[in-house]
């Protein structure tokens, strides 16, 4: 199986790039092959995207225990989950343009996973890994949901718009129905409530059970990451609630536009978790230069732990750094 | 290959000369079956639609072919009216023209909207009617299967029949598609219930609604209407509230103040909660006051907004139609050559064996004469009588093959046939 390590990040960025100048020609010209070159490209990258995916989560697991163990692998399959989602749409809704906003998503987060190198890794202790893995996978799972939802709001607003100034469609530029848009909205962003409350909820719980290991409150709100993340949560939570309960929200534009704002909240959620490198080793608390080690929501305040137990993160950490 | 169509259509005739000479479908057995009895070698086949009414006749042999004359006496005869207040505003073409002409009319390349889809299905109706009245029309069957494979290639390789031109369709199949996923499940209402309600019914019944409320002043043509739809009638007085639960509006009457005033809608519209609106205003002058498109995910398309999209739609066909013409030019050639090349092969196949059985009672006669002949000298005699023949048959045989085999077909056929005396 020599052949499974040879698979690199270019071979899948280089088919979704094929896959996403694609999806630009239609804008051009018209070719009776491009369905066949657009699925048959997402499927090659995909395929390659795959097998990467499970060739280094078993490296991953055989060197630290856990699956998705840095930020770069996360950003991976999250991108993975979105080009999945496209490939969806391009059979669903093969003659809009859907693609178009997706694909750009996908070379996002792959970019911002080979920005982001592999030194970022996360460090968890064995006791915690099941909930960090939840941790992990719901926060991802919603970040896809959300960008997805932005990507329906985006949508109607565009079509919305369109529609309005009665601008004739183009047929090299067609996008879904206003009603497509509006339901698959709502329900991402239904999914990314859910999702990030999962994330919010296994972050405490890792630090419920870390209480046994270091001392300090069981969520850090001092931390801009844990705050963004809350606000966040809290955010989603209150525009489904408002949602159910408030007919009028429900319609047209302002579902696009909660979504749409939802996905801004997530990209500064997304710009404080890396710049404080949350979860990796590479965050390191003011006072005493201790690396934080727990995933997202979960860290907690470090001045005082650094200062009276330096022994138990020393435990925790396993002894990587 | 002989065929000939004397006809009207809206290029030519005016609509009371093609109200005059249309031929519901009922009656077109009857006008065949009066078409056999006067030219019984002969083909028939009677298109009739709103915007045509063509009659093509098709012979294997050109003396069972009726005269463009008699055709238009039969056509004149059968619908009522004198030839002589018709024959300016007909057009007849033969031959090759007359292959040319179906193709481009079963293509909807002659059609009033160019690319519409309904023609292909009338004139398959017209062949398969044909086909009933008359056991064997093998020359009508070459050719109209023909022009029916040729208006699928043309809608195969070009885009004349992709977009839609008229203003119902546009607005149900193009418009309301986007902006819902499906029409089912929506509720309708239709304010008016005159000819361009029905049209756009038909095409919302189409994309699958079946809630459908027809508001009209009349409540007795609503009536009408909603039982053709499977809709149901609201009085005028609920207008309002229909408003309220509709999804999609359609606006068609002949008002000559808007129904739906500006006013009127703002009492509704915290009812609705800001539910999506599609409204077709489809009257002239407008049904709904202009300003109501201000309102919150209220779409309002007026007839000017859809007629634009028809326009572009008709450009965009209009931009295949070089391409159309040219599959047609060449099917018609390649059909006509082949019906020519057939007609040769037949020919030369006849010439063959008239000269063969000519030989043939020659050689018995010699045979018979030179009795004791040595079956060595008989056959040399049989050889000589053969390479004799074909020595005869050469010249003619080529001059024949190199004229079907040409562009410009001589009519060097028919010279042989008349020469040698040789039937269709």
């Amino acid at each position: 199986m020599d052949w499974l390590n040879k698979i690199s990040v270019t071979c899948f960025a280089a088919s979704y790039l094929v896959v996403f100048g694609v999806e630009l020609s239609r804008l051009f010209w018209k070719a009776k092959l491009r369905p066949i070159v657009r699925i048959g490209f997402t499927v090659a990258g995909l395929f390659a995207h795959t097998v990467y995916m499970v060739y280094q989560g078993k490296l991953e697991i055989d060197q630290s225990g856990i699956w998705l163990s840095n930020w770069t692998a996360w950003c991976y399959a999250a991108a993975w989950l979105l080009a999945v989602a496209y490939m969806w749409f391009s059979i669903r809704k093969s003659r809009s343009v859907v693609g178009l906003f997706v694909m750009p998503l996908v070379l996002l987060l792959v970019l911002v996973g080979i920005a982001l190198g592999d030194q970022n890794s996360f460090t968890v202790s064995e006791a915690k890994t099941g909930w960090s893995t939840v941790h992990g996978l719901s926060l991802m799972f919603a970040t896809a949901s959300v960008g997805l939802g932005f990507m329906f709001g985006a949508i109607y607003l565009m079509q919305a718009k369109r529609l309005e100034q009665k601008k004739v469609q183009s047929d090299r530029f067609r996008l879904p129905s206003l009603e497509w848009l509006h339901r698959c909205g709502e329900r991402s962003l239904i999914a990314s409530a859910i999702l990030m409350g999962l994330g919010f909820v296994s972050g405490i719980t890792i630090n419920m059970l870390r209480q046994n290991d270091v001392e300090g409150p069981l969520v850090a709100w001092d931390s801009p990451v844990i705050w963004s993340s809350a606000i966040l949560f809290v955010w989603l939570l209150a525009v489904v609630v408002i949602n159910f309960l408030y007919k009028p929200a429900q319609q047209g534009r302002k579902v696009a536009y909660l979504m749409v704002s939802s996905f801004l909240f997530l990209l500064l959620e997304l710009v404080l978790v890396w710049g404080v490198g949350h979860a990796t080793g590479e965050a390191h608390d003011a006072n005493a230069g201790m690396q934080f080690k727990t995933p997202m929501v979960a860290r907690v305040t470090m001045t005082q732990t650094n200062t009276l137990r330096p022994q138990a993160l020393q435990i925790r950490s396993g002894g990587q750094r | 290959m002989n065929l000939q169509v004397v006809g009207c259509s809206h290029n030519l005739a005016n609509v009371e000369v093609r109200e005059r000479l249309a031929f519901p479908e009922s009656k077109v057995p009857a006008f065949l079956k009066s078409f056999y009895d006067l030219f019984p070698e002969a083909e028939a086949v009677l298109l009739s639609t709103c915007n045509r009414t063509e009659f093509y006749a098709a012979s294997k042999d050109k003396a069972a072919l009726p005269s463009s004359t008699q055709m238009v006496q039969l056509l004149a005869d059968q619908s009522g009216v004198g030839s002589a207040e018709i024959e300016d505003q007909l057009f007849t073409y033969l031959g090759q023209d007359a292959i040319k002409h179906l193709f481009s009319v079963t293509a909807s390349m002659d059609s009033m909207v160019v690319g519409e889809t309904q023609i292909l299905s009338q004139v398959k109706r017209a062949y398969e009617i044909a086909t009933q009245s008359h056991g064997s029309i093998s020359t009508i069957h070459k050719i109209f299967q023909n022009a029916i494979r040729v208006a699928k290639r043309i809608s195969n390789e070009t885009e004349l029949h992709s977009s839609r031109v008229s203003v119902p369709s546009v607005a149900v199949c193009d418009l309301a598609r986007q902006i819902f996923e499906t029409l089912k499940g929506k509720r309708v209402l239709i304010i008016g219930a005159g000819e361009m309600a029905e049209e756009t019914l038909n095409y919302i019944r189409d994309e699958g609604c079946r809630d459908i409320v027809i508001v009209n002043r009349t409540e007795s043509k609503a009536q009408e209407l909603a039982a053709k739809f499977d809709g149901v009638v609201s009085s005028w007085d609920r207008l309002s509230d229909e408003l309220e639960r509709a999804d999609l509006v359609v606006g068609t009457t002949g008002a000559q103040q808007p129904v739906v005033t500006s006013e009127m809608f703002a009492a509704i519209e915290k009812q609705r909660r800001q539910a999506s609106l599609f409204v077709l205003d489809l009257a002239v002058p407008r049904d709904f006051d202009s300003q109501i498109a201000d309102c919150q995910n209220v779409y309002l398309y007026t007839l000017d907004d859809l007629q634009r999209e028809c326009d572009r739609n008709r450009r965009g066909r209009e931009s295949h139609f070089p391409k159309a013409q040219m599959i047609i030019e060449q099917e018609t050639g390649l059909f006509f050559d082949d019906a020519v090349r057939r007609e040769g092969g037949a020919t030369i196949a006849q010439l063959k064996q008239q000269a063969h059985e000519a030989k043939e009672i020659e050689l018995q006669r010699l045979k018979n004469r030179l009795d004791g002949i040595s079956p060595e000298h008989m056959e040399q005699i049989e050889v000589a009588f053969h390479r004799l023949t074909n020595k005869i048959l050469h010249p003619p045989l080529k001059s024949l093959q190199t004229d079907v085999t040409s562009d410009k077909h001589g009519g060097m056929i028919e010279a042989l046939k008349k020469l040698f005396q040789l039937g269709d």
